[in-house]
């Protein structure tokens, strides 16, 4: 009974981001058609020719499934990290960003407009760089004592954060109103529209390292939740296993982060989501925060192209969606024990 | 050999700062109760927190079987001595078998989950307190003394020849007090189990003594041990008035099966 349940809900988590994904691949100004759609994927994956217009596999390969890809992927990782910081710091109000990895970002893509003029690579490569130090600085302020105790962490990254959004502040206040300025204001509002697959390959790698050490490690994260001292107690080398998860954490939303601007929400209410849904042992909940927010992203980048003409970023549908989204759930399911 | 010997430890929580307890030496035996008993502050805890690993001492060692618990590493610790919290701030509403899995970790692997034999053993470390119907539980809705008999049950899953109890019956009603205690008893008696436990009620120390158990009860005062023996032997009225400044009077009344209930009244305190 238990097992297949399991089995059930395991299956569940897999299929419902790719049925999301393949959903999406219709989505978009220009109507594709379910044979075209599935005719275009059928000769990409199997290496043949078709004779559809040139442009129906643009849309799908190169424009519509690189950027379903990338939103699986974000969503996934902030709501993962989320619900792994939450545990770690016992905190249901902790979010992905909590050690600063997204303010620090946010500083990094808005110093390499500035100076390097919006060049893709030099801003992911800051923004990954900036959000890896800040949390990194977080860290170090934390450590007042040797033992890194829950509540200077968090100190430690609310200060950090509050440094970088007066950074983030000062950088628009001298940038380029005209070129610059927009072009941070963006970007800080998130977006996938610059989706590549080239894109995909180079964050993916921070991103899949963080997830599949959280996945490793998610069990433990119930121990930790317990504090420093009962999980002492119950045998868990602090040191280590609260570095693992936060290393992987950072390493998942600065993948993130990066490519996809500061996207809010997500990583702070679905984990709340997902708690409701499968209950709050780790072991499920965080393949399922994984999930959960891969779903919520793709449909909330779909909502944002059917919505408007034009990009509407993603910063601001993810909390208009998900806001009304939350209190039906929570109203459903009576807030799963809270 | 005794299980764990306490050899002239001494600690303090700064390097310059004062000694929380110091020279402090006894030792314990397999299958026995051992109460540290004094008022708050006096070291209790921290000597608990020693014996777990938790703070290294300044000076002295501490032996579990002849071997330095300094040189053990976390989850060696874990498979020797358990802990049970004076108190558990709970957050996350878990259900009460997966709180009691967790005393299995110190088994796991890092990047595994417990097995289906880890889950067993949960399940009747469960059984052992009684609260096996309530396993599916968020533990956050149980009660104070339930929540206690958890993580008493937990410490259980650890499979530990000691569990270290800090003050397990802080916070508990009349009843929840006592099933608590009887919980204790029922395992040190029937387990095997070495329990090491932090109280400031002298009557606990007489109701393990009352139900026959093997106790000894350490008095701590100045930073010491001012006298080490069964609670009959120690708790006096005396040395009551010394550790605590309070004024008691020893009561005794004959049960039914020819033995003998003592209790400590506290009459008045000492200005």
């Amino acid at each position: 009974m238990d097992t297949t349940r399991k089995k059930i809900i395991y299956t569940v988590l897999i299929i419902f981001p790719l049925l999301f994904m393949f959903a999406s691949l219709f989505v978009g100004r220009y109507p594709l058609s379910l044979s075209a759609v599935t005719e275009v994927l059928w000769t990409r994956f199997s290496m043949g020719t078709t004779d559809l217009p040139d442009m129906y596999q643009t849309i799908v390969w190169d424009i519509r499934l690189p950027r379903a890809i990338l939103g699986a992927m974000v969503g996934g990782c902030l709501a993962i990290s989320g619900a792994a910081f939450q545990g770690l710091f016992r905190n249901p109000l902790v979010s992905s960003g909590i050690l600063g990895v997204s303010s620090g970002a946010g500083f990094g893509a808005a110093l390499a407009i500035i100076l390097f003029s919006a060049s893709t690579s030099a801003i992911y490569l800051s923004a990954f760089a900036f959000g890896t130090v800040a949390v990194f600085l977080s860290y170090m302020i934390g450590k007042v004592y040797n033992a890194t105790p829950t509540i200077t962490l968090v100190l430690g990254g609310v200060i950090v954060s509050s440094v970088f959004s007066a950074l983030i502040s000062f950088a628009k206040y001298v940038a380029d109103p005209y070129e610059q300025l927009p072009t941070i204001v963006f970007w800080l509002m998130g977006s996938l529209t610059s989706a590549r697959y080239q894109d995909i390959m180079v964050a993916g790698i921070p991103m899949a390292i963080g997830v599949l050490g959280l996945i490793g490690i998610r069990w433990r994260i119930n121990v930790l939740s317990m504090g420093n001292k009962e999980a002492h107690a119950l045998g868990i080398n602090l040191k280590i296993d609260k570095g693992i998860v936060i290393i992987c954490a950072t390493l998942a939303t600065a993948g993130a982060v990066c490519v996809s601007g500061v996207i809010g929400w997500v990583g702070l209410v679905i984990p709340h989501i997902a708690r409701m849904i499968v209950g709050n042992d780790n072991k499920v909940l965080i393949p399922a925060s994984f999930s959960i927010g891969a779903c919520f992203l793709i449909l909330v980048d779909d909502l944002g192209r059917i919505i408007t003409g034009s990009e509407m970023p993603l910063g601001i549908l993810t909390a208009l969606v998900g806001g009304p989204f939350f209190v039906w759930l929570l109203k459903k399911t009576k807030g799963g024990g809270w | 050999m005794s299980l764990l010997e306490i050899i002239e430890a001494s600690f303090a929580y700064e390097k310059t700062g004062n000694n929380v307890f110091q020279e402090m030496s006894t030792s314990i035996e397999p299958g026995e109760i051992c109460c540290f008993m004094g008022p708050n502050g006096c070291g209790k805890t921290t000597l608990l927190d020693c014996i777990l690993g938790v703070h290294k001492l300044r000076k002295g060692r501490i032996l579990f079987n002849g071997k330095d618990i300094s040189s053990f590493r976390p989850g060696e610790i874990a498979r020797h001595i358990a802990y049970v919290p004076q108190s558990h701030e709970r957050t996350f509403p878990y259900r009460v078998i997966d709180i009691v899995k967790m005393g299995r970790a110190a088994y796991t692997g890092r990047f595994s989950s417990p097995s289906a034999q880890d889950k067993a053993i949960a399940q009747q470390a469960l059984e052992l307190v009684g609260l096996s119907h309530l396993k599916h539980r968020p533990y956050t809705q149980l009660s104070g003394g339930e929540g206690q008999l958890v993580m008493i049950a937990r410490a259980l899953a650890q499979k530990t020849p000691v569990i270290v109890m800090d003050e397990p019956t802080a916070h508990l009603d009349f009843k929840h007090e006592m099933v608590v205690l009887e919980t204790i008893v029922r395992l040190v008696k029937n387990s095997g189990i070495t329990v090491i436990m932090a109280t400031h009620f002298p009557n606990h120390a007489f109701y393990f003594e009352n139900n026959e158990l093997n106790i000894r009860v350490a008095l701590m005062h100045n930073k010491k041990i001012l006298a080490l023996g069964s609670p009959s032997d120690v708790i006096r009225e005396e040395n009551m008035k010394l550790i605590y400044n309070v004024n008691t009077k020893m009561v005794s009344c004959p049960l039914d099966n020819e033995s003998e209930l003592r209790q400590l009244i506290p009459v008045g305190t000492i200005i």
